[in-house]
């Protein structure tokens, strides 16, 4: 899922000019769940914008669970509060990046204000917690590592880790995570496969991971596309 | 070839010391330092941006040491370059007469002064090591035939107080297998650790010089533990530091690592002094430690 949070009052209130009027949109899956934009952070967020003095024609959030970065769900949202949105001059949208694009597709190029910061793709540890595992490079390498991704869990990234600066087990970067490859090894040691980081790791095939990337989607074969050229997966014909 | 590599080769227990370029063109200083050593020492490592601290390159520096008689080590880190620059850097120094090359990692951004900046580790340490190996091969990395094919001598780092160790050990394998001809370790202080470290790598017959970092003093050596990445000073050797009177540090520094010298030199191949700007002292350690 997405994480995000959000923006700071000040930042949102900065990018509306005086006299602007807002519809605020929100996302009932991950900004849900991270509590940045959810049908309650939506509500609340166009009661701030209002005492902020700001005109807020009126607000809207998925159906629970459903995620606002499906065009064809927000083209509906904005037909079903056509009035409201005809209104606005702006949308401020408290969802991630992509639920933040949807909106500007679904409004056909309207003006879009994002409310929220989107952080990283992450496991939903507890209701409170959201830990970051994957980096979306691309090209997953976590089954050498015992599951555990060194782009991600590594501050440096490395393939052939670790760097040597851990100390007590703990990240030269951050003190307060664990040295990301002295977690791979543990793994790797009690899965019974530390022959795995003995080999060498080739660098990194950026192409895969550097913008622009797109994805054709199929029911049984799929195409990824990215700088590093075109990747056409089929399940059928094994 | 190199000094360096001849007398790592020949078993001639070499010495080398560090200098470490400052933020500005004022370069004279350090060279200095380095030049009134050259006759101490076999070679000089110059470093690259440690600490992630914005600063002269370390091959113009290099080039300025070779100038004036003192043999240079190049330093390289993975940091700040993608792999079509640092594949550049090493031709880049071959052209300019440098040939020891140490390749490291690096330390990370957040170490340095420039903390917005985006930290590139294209290649790791291990991935380097190859690069220099397929250069001094004729090729780059992609495999392209080059015109005109350098002789580098590539060292690594390891770091014998690292724990899990054998996670350090199974890195260092990889470093040999990727072409790692010698390795300087980080700062030794727990010789005991260390002879056991040598015991574990001798079978793989590559040269490994001891890092000997000097003590200033009691709350540097605290500073190096909190900020420094691979650097362990204990407790007692705190504590001498402590107890010494101010006007009596460079006298300490110099016994604490003669001594340490002293315990280490017969298991391993070398040592690599980082005496952190008091070069004046590197002599005083060489005759000390009976090196010279």
């Amino acid at each position: 899922m997405h994480a995000t949070i959000q923006k700071p009052m000040e930042e949102i209130l900065s990018f509306l000019r005086p006299g602007e009027k807002v519809f605020v949109f929100g996302c009932s899956n991950c900004a849900m769940k991270c509590h940045s934009g959810g049908p309650e952070e939506t509500k609340r967020m166009a009661e701030r914008l209002k005492k902020k003095g700001v005109e807020v024609t009126g607000f809207v959030a998925p159906p629970e669970g459903a995620s606002l970065c499906k065009l064809s769900l927000v083209q509906k949202m904005v037909g079903e509060n056509k009035a409201e949105v005809d209104a606005a001059d702006s949308f401020v949208v408290l969802a991630c990046g992509q639920g933040f694009h949807t909106v500007v597709d679904a409004t056909e190029g309207g003006l879009v204000h994002p409310g929220c910061d989107t952080i990283f793709g992450g496991e939903t540890v507890r209701d409170d917690l959201i830990n970051e595992y994957c980096s979306l490079c691309g090209e997953c390498i976590a089954d050498l590592t015992g599951g555990l991704c060194p782009l991600t869990l590594c501050a440096k990234g490395l393939l052939n880790g670790p760097c040597g600066g851990a100390k007590d087990g703990k990240c030269e970067a951050d003190t307060n995570r664990d040295c990301g490859w002295v977690l791979i090894y543990e793994r790797l040691k009690s899965l019974g496969r530390l022959e795995n980081i003995e080999a060498y790791q080739t660098p990194k095939n950026n192409a895969k991971w550097s913008r622009l990337r797109s994805l054709d989607v199929g029911a049984t074969v799929s195409t990824f596309h990215s700088l590093a050229g075109e990747r056409t997966i089929s399940q059928e014909n094994d | 070839m190199s000094n360096l590599k001849e007398a790592l080769k020949n078993g001639k227990f070499p010495v080398t010391s560090e200098i470490g370029p400052p933020k500005g063109t004022n370069v004279e200083h350090e060279i200095e330092a380095a030049v009134k050593i050259k006759d101490k020492v076999t070679a000089v490592n110059v470093t690259d941006l440690q600490s992630a601290v914005m600063r002269v390159g370390s091959l113009a520096v290099c080039r300025l040491l070779k100038e004036r008689g003192v043999e240079p080590v190049l330093q390289v880190t993975c940091r700040d370059r993608n792999r079509i620059s640092l594949q550049s850097e090493l031709l880049s120094a071959a052209i300019l007469g440098i040939e020891n090359v140490l390749c490291l990692t690096g330390d990370h951004i957040v170490l340095g002064d420039q903390k917005e900046a985006r930290p590139v580790f294209d290649l790791d340490s291990v991935q380097l090591l190859k690069a220099v190996s397929d250069l001094n091969s004729g090729v780059d990395m992609e495999g392209h035939e080059l015109d005109g094919t350098p002789d580098l001598f590539p060292g690594a780092v390891v770091t014998p107080e690292f724990e899990p160790l054998d996670l350090q050990l199974i890195k260092m394998k990889k470093k040999i297998d990727a072409g790692a001809q010698f390795f300087q370790t980080q700062a030794v202080y727990d010789t005991d650790k260390f002879k056991a470290f040598m015991d574990k790598v001798s079978q793989y017959n590559v040269p490994v010089m001891a890092g000997i970092v000097l003590l200033k003093s009691a709350g540097m050596a605290k500073f190096m533990n909190e900020n420094v990445a691979g650097v362990f000073v204990p407790d007692n050797l705190i504590e001498e530091m402590k107890n010494t009177a101010k006007e009596d540090r460079k006298k300490k520094a110099v016994e604490i690592a003669a001594r340490i010298i002293g315990e280490v030199k017969d298991c391993c191949q070398g040592i690599h002094i980082m005496p952190l700007g008091w070069n004046d002292v590197v002599s005083n350690i060489v005759e000390q430690s009976e090196l010279g």
